[in-house]
């Protein structure tokens, strides 16, 4: 049905924006690199494709006149989706150009600022574009070239949305949420692994990220002293038992 | 929520006060120098090493050096590098200042560096409140929870979107690896910081109100507006100045005198309402209190301008008239200070109908100063300017102040001690506001004093005394 399709599309127009913001946040920094100015290129791609399909679906089912209400409230709520995920893609390719303006990667008298990211952002951007692993074919001047294709890409983004206010009358105001305060905890249970770690509620900084991110090492250790408690409970019950018939 | 139309936009969108922002990224890049700039080292947070950590002194004998400067003024600009987010420290982030000792520091991503065009939006600030949420696990600080729920109501119809794009955010932040996801969330944190300040941080982000004019963008100015400045000008020349030596002077002895009572640059005793949500200061400071505090008896002193601008000033200076000052000295106290703000060319002419009324020999209404001060007025009165009556002035003003009524509330004037209060008090004060008396109340008691005061100056009734005085005089016979 349209609106099963429009929600996976939204839900993937909605993770490409998120990691998009994810690369834009490393520009300039020390993670900077041409990997990162081609991964911006390629999620920019894939989020246009998703933008302009959305963009028709939503149009054509809003335009139907013979929608009942609920669906037409339903379809409402899925536009201010789609147009809130737009802006925040509009405002960080903006960012973007500005940003890889001001911070050429083959300049030396320009140093990348030191932040503390060293890593590569390569697994966001393969969650971005939904490959396994990324393959870079650019070439070394990607950064001065690519700031070109991306404001045309900028000027057509913002004609897009002003066409869309323009053909479809929503009040983005008068939408109400689905979603109460705090619901996002809820939907995060299937995400971290909740904590059979400590969690440390203080404020310094070193002992909250640590078990943030011992999560994971905390929850393997767990599953291996099972695992171990397990083997040897059988090996006693066998040892008993070989006793018991010798 | 843009909404985008067709006709121009004519709000104001430039914020002010940041063209400075232009000249500190320039030094934070040169910062960056690996040859002559700021050496980095490494965190060790247990077992991830995190490298790029700055310590505060590091910081200050850099700029100290690069821009020649002693210590305190590169410390007084690192804290600014601080407040205005171009580095944050990483314990004890609350506080946004560069202390000169080891403390650690770290550069924030160029994203997050303050910017003239871009906002830090409400929108943004949901969805980040969004993910501390999940990452927390629903514990936020009281602030943070006060904005949650502020947001929550006021961008309900875009909840859906923030609670979706604040999961998708969680989860790409996940897929980096372990030190950047530190890293990270120290930068979110810090830029939010910046730019919503909890309660006693001081960031320097707090600007006033958004601009029509872009400060950045050049002025042209235009041969109509060049012509008018050049007729300004000219007729500036023209008009007749007052002294420097005089003026300064006055200024100098202005500073003097109320250097004490200025509350930026002495203390507010008890303490300052606006900084510890007292109002204890402005109750002691009322109209209707029995006694006035020292520091405003203190004020009285200084001119009758102040005396007579304080209500309850007032009314103890109308008491004090009925008793000994009398009239035509007042009248030469107006008349001098008609002078004195009047307009420039009307000064001469004010200047010879004071002298006829008040000081030449035999006037109508002539004042009792003596003979020193009455001979250098009436010689500055050849070549009258403003400030030519400041010493007569003076002199009739020091008659009230050395009065015995006057020294008497002096001595019973209130010395309140100063507050001193910890900070889980001053949370409790933010809380518990007292909202003041109701303006109504106020206006209610001035309009029956003014009845009174009616009543009391009413013309006498002459025969309701005479028959009384009779009725006394057949009681006692």
């Amino acid at each position: 049905m349209g609106k099963e399709e429009c929600k996976t599309m939204l839900d993937a127009l909605n993770k490409v924006t998120a990691c998009y913001r994810h690369l834009v946040i490393a520009l300039g920094s020390t993670s900077d690199s041409q990997n990162l100015r081609e991964e911006l290129k390629r999620t920019r791609k894939k989020a246009q494709e998703l933008a302009v399909a959305n963009r028709t679906k939503l149009t054509a089912l809003l335009k139907d006149k013979t929608i009942s209400k609920e669906d037409r409230s339903e379809y409402e709520r899925l536009w201010v989706l789609f147009s809130s995920s737009m802006e925040l893609l509009e405002v960080d390719m903006k960012r973007s150009l500005e940003l890889g303006q001001n911070f050429p990667l083959k300049v030396p008298t320009r140093h990348l600022i030191q932040t503390g990211m060293t890593g590569s952002t390569t697994t966001v951007a393969a969650r971005a574009i939904s490959v396994q692993n990324i393959k870079y074919e650019a070439d070394s001047n990607i950064d001065t070239v690519d700031l070109g294709d991306l404001q045309a890409e900028i000027s057509q983004v913002s004609q897009m949305m002003e066409e869309m206010e323009m053909k479809v009358q929503v009040a983005p105001w008068a939408v109400e949420a689905k979603q109460e305060a705090g619901a996002e905890l809820k939907s995060s249970m299937s995400v971290g692994n909740s904590s059979v770690g400590v969690i440390s509620i203080c404020e310094e900084e070193p002992k909250e990220h640590e078990s943030g991110g011992s999560r994971d090492a905390g929850f393997a250790s767990i599953c291996a002293v099972v695992i171990f408690f397990v083997i040897v409970t059988v090996a006693v019950v066998l040892g008993y038992l070989v006793i018991n018939m010798s | 929520m843009k909404i985008r139309t067709a006709r121009p936009d004519r709000g104001q969108h430039s914020r002010p006060r940041m063209h400075c922002l232009n000249k500190l990224e320039a030094i934070v890049v040169e910062m960056q120098d690996p040859k002559s700039g700021v050496r980095g080292v490494e965190q060790k947070l247990n077992i991830t090493i995190i490298p790029h950590v700055i310590s505060g002194k590091d910081i200050i004998a850099w700029i100290a050096n690069k821009m020649k400067t002693p210590p305190e003024e590169a410390l007084a600009f690192g804290t600014m590098l601080v407040s205005y987010g171009y580095i944050y420290p990483l314990h004890n982030h609350k506080k946004l200042v560069m202390c000169n000792d080891t403390s650690l520091y770290r550069f924030q991503t160029p994203y997050f560096w303050p910017t003239q065009k871009w906002v830090a939006e409400d929108v943004d600030y949901a969805i980040y409140l969004a993910k501390r949420n999940i990452r927390k696990k629903g514990v936020l600080e009281p602030y943070e929870q006060a904005h949650y729920n502020h947001l929550h109501e006021w961008l309900n119809y875009k909840w859906d979107f923030i609670v979706m794009q604040a999961t998708e955010q969680y989860k790409a932040g996940k897929e980096r690896k372990k030190p950047d996801r530190v890293v990270f969330d120290c930068q979110e944190r810090a830029y939010w910081i910046v730019n919503r300040p909890p309660r006693r941080t001081h960031s320097a982000m707090d600007c006033g109100p958004d601009r029509l004019i872009d400060p950045n963008a050049d002025e042209k100015i235009t041969f109509d507006q060049y012509r008018r400045m050049n007729m300004f000008y000219q007729q500036a020349i023209m008009r007749s100045k007052v002294k420097s030596s005089v003026s300064l002077g006055v200024l100098v002895k202005y500073i003097t005198t109320y250097k004490n009572h200025d509350p930026f640059l002495a203390p507010c005793l008890p303490s300052n309402p606006w900084q510890t949500d007292t109002d204890t200061y402005w109750t002691l400071n009322m109209r209707r209190v029995d006694i006035p505090t020292k520091m405003r008896v203190e004020r009285w002193s200084f001119g009758l301008f102040e005396l007579l601008t304080d209500l309850r000033g007032r009314d103890d200076f109308k008491i004090f008239l009925k008793k000994e000052f009398s009239g035509e000295n007042l009248a030469f106290w107006e008349a001098a200070e008609e002078l004195k703000w009047g307009t420039a060319s009307s000064i001469s002419t004010k200047a010879e109908s004071i002298f006829k009324t008040f000081l030449a020999p035999g006037a109508p209404r002539w004042i009792n100063i003596d003979g020193r001060t009455m001979g250098l007025t009436v010689k500055g009165l050849e070549h009258p300017h403003r400030y030519v009556l400041e010493a007569a002035q003076t002199h009739v003003f020091m008659l009230m102040k050395k009065s015995p009524v006057y020294k008497d509330i002096q001595k019973k004037a209130l010395n309140p001690a100063p507050h001193n209060f910890s900070a889980a008090q001053l949370e409790q004060n933010a809380q518990n506001q007292n909202p003041g008396i109701h303006p109504i109340i106020l206006w209610k008691q001035e309009e029956e004093e003014k009845v009174k005061a009616a009543a009391a100056s009413a013309p006498v009734d002459i025969k309701a005394v005479m028959s009384k005085i009779d009725r006394r005089n057949r009681d006692i016979q």
